[in-house]
């Protein structure tokens, strides 16, 4: 029987306090606000090429579809995890692998 | 004419919003397929077109239907819909796109509407030699839709085309399937002709059975759902009960036609005599005179929907652009205003009405279309590479 995982494949959602602490911990930042896809995709996989493994790297970003097409970009490379601030804000987690 | 205007809001409030909760982007459909062979938009994509083009077809066949858009078929297709494809990648939103982000909040993609209208105002200040040398030259054949020309009758023409796509897919599907489950698990199944497209048909049927378990789930909470990010395949049915109505009602469902008619009656009102040009006097207002068609409400309402929907799903808000992205908009709208005439038609006439409609003109622009994707993916995912 397949799971609803299957489908519903986007990441899992952090809540306030956590995503919070992981952004002020985050070994690389990058600032996505009014940028438009594909470049926080590309971003991101530039980004996660140098970092070690267990490395974390956010994106804070304004664009919507983001949240699901940058952990899709990065696949395997890294685990993703997002956080929405519910008016128009977004951060992107992504643990290297 | 009040009902139209009543069709064109309740058509327009509901693709918009439709658009919005499914993140439906023809960009997204196809960049993201060659960039990291992501399908999730593309399935969407595929969804909306064959339920659109059984639900057509079908009120064709029983007389319900206003007209078909069927442009002369040629080479100005490939080359427009090329110009159309870059521009939209390059830009990050196809026709369809800019409108339901622009009633998201973003600036970027009303820069991107603004410059799609220069491209329709220099495409028309250009209509006169474009006629008698680009079109004149490219085009070689009337236009048709194959629902028109078929002994088949058109519901059964639909059907039939919806079932034969299902199997290339699930052959696509099973041979997919079929591969990883070799590379991981080495049991080698022999792949067969019968073979792949059924291990291909039991992984659509397990796909749809988990999405209807899904669209169960969100149904025991309707609110918190509607917040939530929709699968796009749910924004595909959507979409193509609206385009049906608007397919009865009106005609198929188009963005930068309805746009570039905006742009005439825009500078009408500045005071430019836009209905002396030949392409808007005679061509998108057919002589009838330069004003508000109901198919130009129908795509400001979309906007609204779009709005609305981003409001109540929290996704609205004012969002700046960078300073280094304006040459996306500048150069990406202009590429998809004048492209998406020179096609004609853009992704939402061509790659989504114009197939559900199965229209020669449009297999040729899609053609162009993808392909502009393509280069211009590859372009931009220069430094990182690309899957396909």
């Amino acid at each position: 029987m397949p799971s609803i995982d299957d489908v519903v494949d986007s990441p899992d959602e952090l809540d306030d306090e956590t995503a919070q602490e992981l952004y002020e911990n985050a070994d690389r930042t990058q600032d996505m606000m009014g940028e438009v896809c594909p470049y926080p995709q590309v971003e991101a996989k530039k980004g996660l090429q140098d970092l070690e493994s267990g490395d974390l790297l956010v994106q804070e970003t304004d664009h919507v579809p983001c949240t699901e097409n940058v952990p899709k970009a990065v696949g395997d490379d890294a685990e993703a995890t997002v956080w929405r601030s519910g008016d128009g804000v977004y951060r992107i987690y992504l643990r290297k692998n | 004419m009040v009902s139209q205007l009543l069709v064109a809001a309740v058509v327009g409030l509901g693709i918009g919003a439709c658009l919005q909760k499914g993140r439906f982007c023809f960009v997204n459909a196809f960049r993201d397929l060659f960039a990291y062979k992501d399908t999730r938009v593309t399935k969407g994509v595929i969804a909306a077109v064959l339920v659109t083009m059984v639900f057509w077809g079908t009120a064709y066949q029983f007389g319900y239907f206003q007209g078909f858009w069927t442009p002369g078929w040629g080479l100005t297709g490939l080359v427009g819909g090329f110009v159309f494809g870059i521009g939209m990648t390059y830009a990050g939103a196809c026709a369809s796109g800019t409108l339901y982000r622009a009633g998201e909040g973003y600036v970027q993609y009303w820069l991107t509407l603004l410059f799609m209208g220069v491209g329709y105002v220099a495409f028309v200040v250009a209509f006169p030699t474009l006629q008698s040398t680009y079109f004149a030259s490219l085009t070689f054949g009337e236009g048709v839709s194959l629902f028109e020309i078929s002994p088949v009758p058109a519901g059964l023409l639909a059907i039939g085309v919806a079932v034969v796509a299902t199997l290339v897919y699930a052959t696509v599907l099973g041979r997919q399937y079929s591969g990883n489950e070799r590379a991981t698990a080495a049991s080698a199944r022999p792949a067969t002709i019968v073979g792949t497209p059924i291990v291909g048909l039991q992984r659509l049927a397990a796909g749809t059975r988990a999405y209807f378990a899904g669209v169960r789930q969100a149904w025991a909470n309707p609110v918190a759902a509607s917040k939530r990010p929709w699968d796009p395949r749910s924004a595909a049915l959507g979409i193509s009960v609206f385009a049906l109505i608007w397919f009865t009602t009106v005609s198929i469902v188009g963005v930068t036609g309805p746009e570039a008619r905006w742009s005439g009656y825009v500078l009408s009102l500045a005071g430019v005599d836009a209905g002396s040009f030949t392409y808007w006097g005679s061509v998108l207002f057919r002589g009838a005179g330069v004003g508000v068609t109901v198919d130009m409400v129908m795509i400001a309402f979309l906007v609204l929907g779009s709005a609305l929907a981003a409001y109540w799903s929290g996704d609205f808000s004012l969002r700046m652009p960078r300073k280094r992205r304006l040459p996306n908009a500048v150069l990406g709208g202009f590429a998809m205003g004048a492209g998406s005439r020179l096609a004609p038609g853009c992704n939402i006439g061509n790659i989504y009405s114009g197939l559900a409609e199965l229209s020669v003109h449009s297999f040729i622009a899609t053609v162009g279309i993808v392909a502009g994707v393509y280069v211009m993916t590859h372009w931009i995912y220069r430094e990182v590479g690309c899957a396909i």
